[in-house]
């Protein structure tokens, strides 16, 4: 069996231009974890469904686990490593962690990014608006009303002059 | 107060909102290997032939495990009963059963191989449900009993080990004269059932592990790195000093990640191919791996016309899938627990484990409790309309107080429970407005033991010479919180700021033993043990103090790493340097707490603390298609004294989300032995949407806990009543009673059917 030909590719990872040799079946998850060493990224279900894995790709929240690297060729994408300013967290870092909108933390990484996505498009998203955004993340610990409290407050917080 | 209930964000916020928590999963080595393992496409079969030559060549491949690599070990682990084999010896049990694994240098490179392993079966009848397992021309799953031990248990229960076909444990318990059932005026029978959940925990199973020099070490998402390791060394013929668990941040367990999973494989393909293996599984593997215990119980309950409670005989039966697993615990704690909080002279209960040929069953949020409260709850509101008593009114008729005994033997409630009863009916607007078409209420307690079986913890803390301290504890953080309650606490009785106090990783070389994180133990068990710790630790501070400051202990006491003595502070860092030198010095202080064995009490020692989850529901149902929609709903548990209240309040929502799961939807659908819904994308669990309209969590602080300043634990309670109160809901509303979950809309409409076809 021939090995495929490798895909180089430029992307910019978390404000940083990176190029990668990809095999054409790497997904994107495994470039970010195994080669880079992100580990922020987590892998949930493995299938698209749970959200884990949500990374943004040129503002918009994907599924790490089910994207293949070479499609973020040329792309801007931000994992949660991306998000803070050296010590200074997000605005929807701060609200996480004020609002203690998390317990094991495994989804977390996916739940800020995918709330960041929505807080682009709607800076003022009413609760029916977050609930359903946040329908496409899986979070088994919360019982996800203190993470819709923490993007409401996020989303004040952007408002009252964050990033 | 200082540090307990300061709203300061937990300890572990900003690891976990970057993402630089770790976890297992996180974890490398070099030269590490993959694992994969190969799985039974037969609910039940022989295993006639397996050969795996052919994968053991292939590329990439560096170890190999099947039945004939299992020499030397004792092969099979377990609870109480050893059953489960590391990959299949003579017999496959279930789909999914591990037959055979395989370490390659990619997990792309295992899976070819796997393809390669030749396994013959020879097909046997299956069993996929209690009746079946039951019926009498069942096959067996184990032809003769494999080996376990039944625990020691004190007065009115007992327990026996394969008391008949595919029924690997009772546990009965009884107290009081089955005469009793004479004086009651109504007795009634209803069976109920309860389907089973998959825990669904983001982080999957997942193993590092090494052998190297005769040390095992391993990384392990694991809620019991000591009995893991215990079990461990005894499968591996192992020294335990030789073995060394360490656990990261856990993505979660909801009790799935107790004893064994990925663990044995992992490390029997690192001692055979001499190099660190990875073992992790997929989230359908997880399906495959552990559930829920599905159950129908029968109830047998006889009362007075006015309503007291008078007897009641119980009879459940587990699902425990194809092993053991934590399954005798389970019937232990569904048997015990069905009665509820109220008084009875007469109980006469028994729980029996049933082997079918699906996933094992396994401890899950709730234990046993879960069962129980759904049908206990459901029937006392049934009983409540024959009677034609108010469901509250009845409740509290019989609720046992505060401090009474939960039965002869046993420990008195600390939780003050018409309080919570009133609570949540306040909150749900239980007998006030006007009554809505197909718009109904319902009301419930959950019910549980917490704490664990007479459960031993070890802690230590060190204060350092600057008075930097350090918990050590083997209480693992899954979510819930415990790194911040347990610093908080160690601050508290410091009088120090919190940030001052870390907590240690966990590695059994260094920490102390803990028996597991589970069964809401940690603060009321571990709690204690790092309180006395602390306090050790503080009274070896002010011997020193007095030994410098010529004075008494007594005379001094700590705040903000100083001493002090007559109203002055005397720092302690120059203090400790001046005597122990400029490299300066650790006290330690260790702590160790465990219920007294007690033979009087029914589990041997009594239950350290009990734990309520007061429950209330209102739900529209729309009678022609069945469907239900949960307008409200409100939980409540007690935290004792909440150390932390968003972490517990988080602690009661997300316990009720699941229940809600349970209650309208969430089910591992087998179709014979065939899991139908295995996969992320087709196992429906609670959404966002899923929210009720008006969802609340009510901590109560009844500050009757026996853990640090009055704590108590609460991670499983807010799951356990909501499934009987969305089923008394349902009843209030459209007068149909469903006696199975989930409450489907078919089922719901089946019910209403019933009912219109009667009337």
């Amino acid at each position: 069996m021939n090995q495929p030909e490798p895909i180089a590719i430029a992307l910019t990872l978390n404000g940083r231009v990176l190029r990668a040799s990809v095999a054409p079946q790497m997904l994107l998850a495994d470039l970010l974890r195994d080669q880079w060493g992100l580990t922020g990224t987590k892998i949930g279900c493995d299938q698209a469904t749970c959200g884990a894995c949500t990374v943004l790709v040129d503002g918009a929240p994907m599924a790490a686990c089910a994207t293949f690297a070479w499609q973020a060729d040329g792309a801007a994408v931000t994992t949660i490593e991306g998000l803070a300013a050296g010590s200074a967290l997000d605005p929807v870092q701060e609200a996480f962690k004020a609002r203690s909108a998390f317990q094991c933390g495994y989804c977390t990484p996916g739940m800020i990014l995918s709330a960041k996505a929505l807080l682009a498009r709607n800076p003022a998203p009413d609760r029916a608006a977050i609930r359903d955004w946040l329908s496409a993340n899986v979070c088994r610990c919360t019982g996800y009303q203190m993470i819709v409290e923490a993007v409401e407050d996020a989303a004040r917080r952007l408002r009252e002059g964050g990033r | 107060m200082n540090a307990i209930g300061n709203p300061a964000p937990r300890v572990d916020a900003d690891l976990k909102v970057t993402g630089a928590a770790r976890y297992t999963v996180d974890l490398a080595l070099p030269r590490m290997l993959h694992a994969k393992v190969l799985r039974s496409s037969h609910a039940h079969a022989r295993v006639a032939h397996v050969d795996a030559r052919r994968a053991a060549a292939m590329p990439g491949v560096a170890a190999v495990v099947t039945r004939d690599d299992l020499g030397g070990l004792n092969a099979n682990y377990g609870y109480f009963i050893k059953d489960q084999p590391i990959v299949a010896i003579d017999k496959v049990r279930y789909i999914g059963d591990m037959v055979a694994a395989v370490a390659a240098e990619t997990e792309e490179q295992a899976v070819r191989a796997l393809e390669a392993i030749d396994v013959r079966y020879e097909p046997l009848a299956t069993v996929a449900t209690i009746e079946q397992a039951l019926a009498p021309a069942a096959p067996a799953l184990f032809e003769t009993p494999p080996p376990g031990i039944v625990p020691a248990y004190g007065t009115g229960a007992s327990g026996f080990k394969d008391p008949a076909k595919n029924v690997c444990y009772r546990f009965c318990y009884t107290h009081g004269d089955a005469a009793a059932f004479a004086r009651a005026d109504r007795v009634f029978t209803d069976e109920f059932r309860f389907s089973r959940m998959q825990h669904y925990h983001l982080e999957p199973f997942v193993t590092l592990a090494r052998v190297e020099a005769g040390q095992i070490e391993l990384w392990s998402s694991c809620q019991n790195p000591f009995p893991l390791r215990k079990e461990l060394a005894r499968v591996f013929n192992h020294p335990e000093q030789n073995i060394r668990v360490h656990v990261p941040f856990v993505g979660a367990g909801y009790g799935a990640k107790n004893n064994c999973k990925t663990e044995p494989i992992a490390v029997l393909l690192a001692k055979l191919s001499g190099r660190p293996v990875r073992f992790c599984m997929t989230m359908e593997e997880n399906f495959l791996t552990q559930s829920q215990h599905a159950a129908i119980l029968r109830l047998e309950t006889g009362v007075t016309s006015d309503g007291r409670f008078v007897a009641r005989r119980s009879e459940i039966l587990l699902d425990a899938g194809a092993y053991s697993d934590a399954s005798p615990l389970v019937a232990e704690k569904a048997g015990y627990r069905i009665n509820g909080p109220y008084r009875w002279e007469f109980i006469d209960s028994r729980c029996d484990c049933v082997m079918t040929n699906t996933t094992p069953a396994g401890p899950f949020r709730g234990f046993g409790g879960t069962q129980a409260s759904w049908a206990s709850e459901s029937q006392i509101d049934m009983i409540a309309r024959r009677l034609g008593i108010d469901p509250v009114a009845l409740r509290k008729k019989n609720l046992l107080k505060l401090g009474e005994a939960y039965v002869p033997g046993e420990s008195g409630m600390d939780s003050d429970l018409a309080e919570g009863l009133d609570l949540v009916c306040r909150e749900i607007g239980y007998g006030r407005g006007e009554r809505t078409k197909g718009r109904g209420i319902g009301i419930a307690i959950g019910f549980k033991d917490s704490g664990g079986v007479n459960k031993p913890a070890e802690a230590q803390v060190k204060a350092t010479t600057t008075g930097g301290i350090i918990v050590n504890s083997g209480t693992i953080e899954i979510g819930q919180g415990i790194q911040t309650a347990l610093t908080r606490v160690v601050a508290e009785l410091f009088a120090c700021p919190s940030a001052r106090v870390s907590y240690g990783p966990i590695d059994t070389d260094v920490t102390p033993f803990d028996q597991g994180t589970n069964a809401s133990s940690a603060i009321v068990v571990m709690g204690q043990a790092v309180e006395r710790a602390a306090r050790d630790c503080i009274a070896r501070i002010l011997d020193f103090a007095a030994s410098q400051l010529n004075c008494r202990p007594g005379d001094l006491r700590l705040e903000n790493w100083a001493v002090v003595k007559d109203n002055q502070a005397h720092p302690l860092a120059p203090m400790i340097m001046r005597h122990f030198g400029g490299t300066g010095f650790e006290f330690v202080g260790r702590g160790y707490f465990k219920p007294e064995t007690d033979h009087h009490a029914p589990l041997e020692a009594k239950c350290v603390s009990w734990e309520i989850g007061w429950g209330a529901a209102e739900v529209d149902v729309d009678e022609e298609t069945g469907r239900v929609v949960v307008r409200k709903l409100v939980v409540s548990g007690d935290a004792g004294r909440a150390i932390h209240k968003d972490a517990c309040r988080g602690q009661d929502e997300g316990a009720a989300m699941m229940g809600l799961g349970q209650a309208l939807f969430e089910t591992m659908r087998y179709d014979g032995p065939v899991l139908a819904n295995i996969a992320a994308a087709r196992y429906r669990v609670p959404l966002a949407s899923d929210l009720p309209e008006s969802f609340r969590a009510v901590t109560q602080e009844q500050g009757h806990g026996p853990g640090p300043f009055g704590a108590k634990g609460m991670g499983e309670a807010g799951m356990l009543p909501v499934a009987a109160a969305i089923a008394n809901a349902i009843e209030d509303a459209v007068g149909a009673r469903v006696a199975s979950l989930p409450l489907s809309p078919e089922k719901v409409l089946a019910a209403i059917e019933a009912k219109r076809a009667k009337t």
